[in-house]
């Protein structure tokens, strides 16, 4: 286990800069995920961690080394890869002691060392079988088996779960979560998949064209987006923004007219973004007009038009109303996030 | 592979396979039967599908007129020579090529490959004046470096280029991590799934080898030192006429190795191609 520590990093090709300078400080036994939607850099950013990538300016630290110059091999990392870039003409075993083989450990501790990892992954009954013999999440178990086996002082994880289906990413998601839990080893990994993101991290990385927008807990970012992309970025639905004006106690946009919280001091144009979840149906409320229901059981998500926006709401009620139909809703105004027009930083 | 090709059109394609396949086997057949017959059978008319008299003393004057086992042995070690050097040199150059990214990389391998456009009747000359010089004519030499070294083997470095194009590059990126360095990677990963584009190469390029004619008539002057496509022009009798029924038998012992190498391997030779996206 290490520390990982990444000062002004930069990355260009040619002239095309990719990363802008990143500044992330990843503790010891942390789990860290970058998360950001494709050509964000977030992979190219881990590549560099790994050593696959050339670092253009910055540093990069393992522990107490710059690894800049480092080869792969010689970081101490272990990764695992969207496709798991399991070596088809071996076995499970083999594939899992590979590592180990070419870095001189004796036939006892490799046979040793991935039965500790095939028990861990409920792998041993598999160990003799070939990639093209095994179902997805087995492979990727064996891919992470492979990063285990090793004990190496950092993890990452470049989208590993992107080619299972929903409900095995479900699982799999658990499964390095425990995995990290038990083995305590800091952990770096990739996703564009916000829920993954939220479910898996003890801190987010959010990035957007080679910059970090936040970094924070899963809930912080969510509650308190820095900025218009983290608070459209993060939850599922988005957040609904609306743009307009603050004027004394009230936010007008384009044909409604919104209450703000108390102790707005800011005026002028801003961005008004509330989450679908923060809206409550109230008879006092303002009329929106229904054009989807879309009952999730649990909840009933509504796409409305209120005054001349687009927005989402989801309500733990059952809504009965139709497309076409008005109902009225109330912003809760705790939850009320106010954006500048200019800079899209946070106001409130 | 199931089809679901309707009756008439599946005879009709069946039809069209027979059809095709005379000019293939036809030739073989003749070959085969011919070589038993007495040479005053091989012009009868009408041709005879099957010989009305066997003689297969035809088999036993290959040897007495020619060193015919010397000169099979010549053959069949300078392709196994040349199949397992092409092998080497072709999957390293195809590996460099594909995966290692070097100054002018695309510009050299363009002109690697205008040697396929070069016909070796152009090249020949030259090649003669060098080995000449090199004191190597009438060794086998010429027929191993040629082949290994020259154009013969630009075919087959294509080949393995394009199924190395083809390797996920998070193989090697997977090895890196593992902790190995580019000769490894090659030697442990790349070159063990490259198996069929390798089959592929050896087969074309052991027949290749096998079959070679201009070189070993430009190079070889001893009957010691001859492969088997030119030992083949040899069985003559006193006044140059050829002896067909020998010289038929002898080319059925050459063909044997090709067909037999043909049909071992016939499913790694086209799953090889397809591969390399060579395949129609």
């Amino acid at each position: 286990m290490a520390p990982v520590s990444l000062h002004s990093v930069k990355k260009a090709y040619g002239e095309v800069q990719i990363l802008h300078g990143i500044d992330v400080d990843i503790a010891d036994g942390e789990f860290i995920v970058l998360v950001g939607p494709s050509g964000c850099g977030k992979s190219t950013l881990l590549r560099m961690i790994a050593g696959l990538e050339t670092i253009t300016k910055g540093d990069i630290r393992i522990g107490d080394r710059v690894v800049n110059d480092l080869e792969p091999k010689d970081r101490d990392i272990a990764m695992v890869f969207q496709n798991y870039a399991l070596y088809p003409h071996m076995t499970v075993a083999t594939n899992m002691g590979f590592s180990l083989e070419h870095r001189g450990a004796s036939k006892a501790e490799i046979a040793e060392r991935v039965k500790w990892a095939a028990d861990i992954l409920d792998l041993s009954h598999l160990l003799d079988r070939y990639p093209r013999q095994l179902s997805g999440g087995q492979r990727q178990r064996v891919a992470m088996g492979r990063a285990i086996v090793r004990n190496p002082q950092v993890f990452l994880f470049d989208e590993p779960l992107s080619n299972l289906d929903a409900k095995l990413r479900v699982v799999m998601r658990g499964e390095i979560k425990a995995l990290h839990h038990r083995l305590g080893v800091t952990t770096v990994y990739v996703t564009h998949d916000q829920i993954e993101a939220m479910t898996m991290a003890d801190r987010i990385v959010v990035m957007h064209a080679g910059k970090v927008e936040q970094i924070g807990a899963p809930l912080e970012l969510y509650d308190r987006p820095a900025n218009l992309f983290v608070a459209g970025f993060i939850g599922s639905p988005a957040m609904n923004i609306l743009g307009g004006t603050i004027a004394g106690a009230e936010f007008k946009a384009a044909g409604v007219t919104l209450p703000l919280p108390a102790g707005v001091t800011a005026t002028g144009a801003a961005s008004y973004g509330i989450r679908p979840e923060h809206f409550q149906l109230s008879p006092q409320g303002l009329p929106a007009v229904v054009s989807l229901v879309e009952p999730m059981g649990s909840e009933t998500q509504v796409t409305m038009t209120l005054g001349e926006h687009v927005v989402t709401g989801v309500f733990r009620e059952r809504v009965a109303a139709r497309p076409g139909e008005t109902i009225h809703i109330l912003p809760d105004l705790a939850a009320v996030h106010l954006f500048d027009a200019t800079t899209g930083q946070r106001i409130n | 592979m199931r089809t679901d090709l309707s009756p008439r059109l599946r005879v009709a394609l069946y039809g069209l396979m027979c059809v095709l396949l005379i000019p293939f086997v036809f030739p073989t057949w003749w070959m085969i039967t011919s070589s038993v017959k007495p040479i005053s059978d091989i012009f009868a008319f009408p041709p005879d599908l099957w010989p009305r008299r066997f003689d297969f003393s035809t088999y036993q004057r290959v040897f007495e007129l020619q060193p015919f086992a010397r000169q099979y042995w010549n053959s069949a070690y300078i392709a196994a020579i040349v199949t397992a050097g092409t092998m080497v040199v072709s999957s390293m150059a195809g590996y460099a090529f594909a995966r290692i990214k070097f100054p002018f990389s695309n510009a050299i391998f363009m002109i690697v490959l205008l040697g396929l456009l070069i016909p070796s009747e152009v090249t020949i000359v030259p090649l003669f004046q060098m080995f000449l010089g090199w004191g190597m004519i009438n060794t086998h030499w010429p027929l191993i470096l040629v082949p290994i070294f020259g154009a013969p083997s630009v075919f087959a470095t294509f080949v393995m280029r394009q199924f190395f194009i083809a390797l996920p590059g998070e193989l090697e990126e997977a090895a890196r991590v593992d902790g190995l360095g580019r000769f490894k990677i090659f030697w442990t990963i790349a070159l063990p799934l490259a198996k069929p584009a390798l089959g592929a190469v050896a087969i074309f390029t052991f027949l290749h080898s096998w079959n070679l004619y201009l070189e070993p008539i430009v190079f070889l002057s001893s009957t010691q030192m001859f492969t088997l496509p030119q030992a083949l022009t040899q069985f003559t009798d006193a006044y140059g006429g050829a002896m067909w029924n020998i010289q038929l038998a002898a080319a059925t012992m050459t063909a044997i190795p090709v067909l037999l190498v043909f049909i071992v391997a016939q499913k790694q030779f086209v799953e090889g191609l397809a591969h390399t996206g060579l395949k129609g």
